[in-house]
């Protein structure tokens, strides 16, 4: 891996970064709705006065044009501003609630990536057999059915049907206290239907991918020759033909990482998760810009980091990509 | 000297969308220890399936060996475990591939790739096997072999990645070494390298090869005794000199007569295919009669009716009712 690929990806994404941040703020603006208005309102009244040093507190009445680059000038130096409503540095709220998110967004990754490799080399292995059958329904169906409905219907089903699993928060209130083990496992316990919620689209896409996948290199020509030297078949098919099937799925993985995080916004609503995806959206209801700035600048860095871990795992995978620019 | 491998009225089906459909029909084979056996004939004859039932990796659905018996050393490898067919593969009987560019896995070094290969023959240590592969890999010819072994398939040229294919299959020393037109995807001069190597390691190894080719100058060079296939079926079987000089065979003539001076720069296959009019009939097409019938100059009524079948007339086994009955 050479380091001038290194630097120009990263380069790539700090120009990306900085056209979130302006389509961000642009966006936001053009929206419908006055955020001075909306603090006013959650201060218990608004009249003119309180409107205007609203307006000049938060610096609501410059330019757009001035906003937007003491804004970029600001993020540039880490202050991402301080939230209309919470009256707290967003960055701060962010750090609170990154790790809820981070865990919640690997888990499900992880997840989606490890079940669906699975069903799919499954499939593959037999393309008329009843799993893969299975995979193409379940594959259509995940595609079909949004993020969440699967979160209610599992909130119903394990609220009051099957109680096995908390469908609220991160952790019980009992346990607040809590440290070490039994905390470990009370926000893995709660991590549960969450994680399987996001999970379970990306799963079906997984599975179908790698079926596919499988399929193709399980009829090149060096399956055949691993099968020729007395290669076994479990390691033809996981060490052979999953190597390089991994390939595009690694590609994949790297491209979700985006929508998943989109997705945990739902995920984190429905569930009451304590991460950004609930921030982002309690503060869009709330109109408080920086903050919905803060998290979704914060997010696309997420994106970056994930896409250049991407293609740096995709170059150690796959050799013929090595010492290429 | 009995034979080591023996195949005895072979038939292999495939199930198509035309139904069934017989890709080898009653195909005999047999090779002795150190000898070499050609195989030749056109596209599409069954060379690679007779091949691959030896190997038993016919793709099974749609293909299955439907009768016969494939005996290595007296055992039936048709009726043998999976397990079994593990152990041989690679380890009794190997084989070489037509395609050198696309029949090494991209993502491992080649070095480890003869690694496994040895590994999972012999009881050595990772180590010991990464010598061993380094060896080969000198011993097939290629410069500096220690570096090389690290290298990707995709660093090297075709040539030298037939030549890992051939260190990969004589790593445990086969009795049978099956080289599928090895140098097809080859140029001349590299041709002739990897034939002198095949000769080399079978005279190190005492290995029987079976060598399938469009190349009838590397058949005269090779083979020790020639089988000529024809839509499924060895038409003619006997020794290659007299293949060569007494084709007897209308199709084995054509396929002769069409090399312009045999051992010097012998046609490929399109050169040699030209020269017999028509086509291979399909083999879901394929009636009661010979199945060369469409192309033979010398067809007799009896010829569209009756499957003419391999015995010794005159010179050798052929397959003609025009040799059987003296006519032709
Ligand atoms: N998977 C398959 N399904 C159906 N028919 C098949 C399959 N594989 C091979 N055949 C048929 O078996 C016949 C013999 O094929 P084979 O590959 O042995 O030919 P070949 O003599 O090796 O030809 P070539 O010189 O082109 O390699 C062909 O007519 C082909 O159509
Ligand atoms: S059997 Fe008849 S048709 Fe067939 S090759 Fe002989 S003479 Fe020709
Ligand atoms: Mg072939």
């Amino acid at each position: 891996m050479n380091t001038s690929f290194l630097l120009r990806r990263l380069g790539y994404g700090l120009l990306l970064m900085l056209g979130v941040v302006v389509l961000n703020f642009l966006l936001i603006r053009l929206a419908p709705g006055d955020p001075a208005l909306v603090i006013a309102g959650e201060m218990g009244g608004a009249t003119q006065e309180m409107l205007d040093s609203i307006r000049e507190e938060y610096g609501l009445n410059k330019p757009v044009a001035v906003q937007l680059l003491l804004y970029i000038g600001n993020v540039l130096q880490g202050d991402l501003g301080e939230s209309f409503f919470f009256n707290q540095p967003v960055s701060s709220l962010i750090a609170q609630r990154v790790l809820p998110t981070i865990l919640l967004v690997i888990t499900a990754q992880v997840l989606s990536i490890v079940i669906g490799v699975v069903l799919g080399v499954l499939a593959a292995r037999k393309p008329n057999g009843v799993m893969s059958a299975f995979v193409s329904v379940f594959a259509t169906i995940g595609y079909a059915v949004p993020v969440f409905w699967t979160g209610i219907m599992l909130v119903i089903l394990f609220a009051s049907i099957f109680p096995i699993f908390p469908v609220e928060g991160m952790q019980s209130v009992k346990l607040r206290d809590a440290s070490g083990l039994v905390k470990a496992l009370d926000i893995l316990h709660h991590l549960v239907l969450p994680a399987f919620t996001l999970a379970v689209i990306y799963l079906a896409q997984y599975a179908r991918l790698s079926r596919a996948s499988m399929l193709e290199v399980l009829g090149s020509d060096y399956i055949r020759t691993a099968r020729a030297k007395g290669a076994s078949p479990r390691s033809v098919l996981f060490k052979h033909a999953l190597r390089n099937a991994a390939l595009p799925i690694l590609t994949v993985a790297g491209l979700q990482f985006g929508n998943l995080i989109s997705g945990a916004l739902l995920v984190e609503t429905v569930f009451n998760w304590p991460g950004m995806g609930r921030l982002a959206f309690e503060s869009i209801l709330r109109r408080d810009y920086p903050t919905i700035m803060g998290v979704l600048f914060f997010a696309s860095g997420m994106v970056v980091v994930a896409n250049i871990l991407t293609d740096m795992s995709y170059r150690l995978a796959d050799p013929r990509l090595r010492g290429k620019g | 000297m009995n034979s080591l491998l023996e195949i005895e009225d072979l038939r292999v089906t495939f199930n198509t969308r035309y139904g069934e459909v017989t890709a080898l029909d009653s195909v005999s084979l047999h090779v002795k220890e150190g000898e070499t056996l050609g195989v030749v004939g056109e596209s599409g004859c069954g060379k690679s399936i007779t091949a691959l039932s030896v190997m038993g990796l016919i793709p099974t659905p749609p293909g299955r060996i439907a009768e016969g018996a494939i005996r290595l050393n007296g055992e039936d490898l048709t009726q043998a475990s999976e397990k079994r067919m593990q152990a041989l593969r690679g380890g009794e009987m190997a084989m070489i591939f037509q395609e050198p560019m696309t029949s090494l896995n991209p993502v491992f070094t080649v070095g480890d790739q003869i690694a496994e290969a040895i590994m999972l023959h012999q009881k050595v240590d990772a180590a010991q096997a990464r010598r061993d592969a380094v060896a080969l890999l000198d011993r097939v010819g290629i410069p500096s072999p220690d570096v090389r072994a690290g290298d990707f398939p995709h660093q090297l040229s075709g040539g030298m990645r037939q030549r890992v294919m051939i260190a990969m299959a004589v790593s445990c020393r086969p009795k049978v070494l099956i080289a599928d037109e090895p140098t097809t995807a080859l140029d001349v001069t590299v041709q002739a390298q990897i034939f002198d190597l095949l000769n080399e390691i079978q005279r190190e190894f005492g290995s029987a090869i079976i060598l399938i080719t469009h190349d009838m100058g590397a058949i005269s060079e090779m083979a020790d005794r020639v089988a000529v296939m024809y839509a499924g079926r060895v038409i003619e079987e006997a020794r290659a000199d007299d293949v060569l000089d007494y084709p007897q065979h209308p199709y084995a003539r054509g396929l002769i007569s069409c090399i312009p001076a045999l051992g010097k720069d012998a046609g490929g296959a399109g050169d040699m295919l030209a020269e017999i009019p028509g086509v291979v009939p399909p083999l879901h097409k394929l009636g009661a009669g010979c199945a060369f019938a469409d192309r033979c100059a010398h067809q007799a009524p009896r010829c569209a009716v009756d499957k003419p079948l391999l015995a010794a007339h005159g010179h050798h086994p052929v397959a003609c009712h025009g040799v059987e009955e003296g006519w032709l």
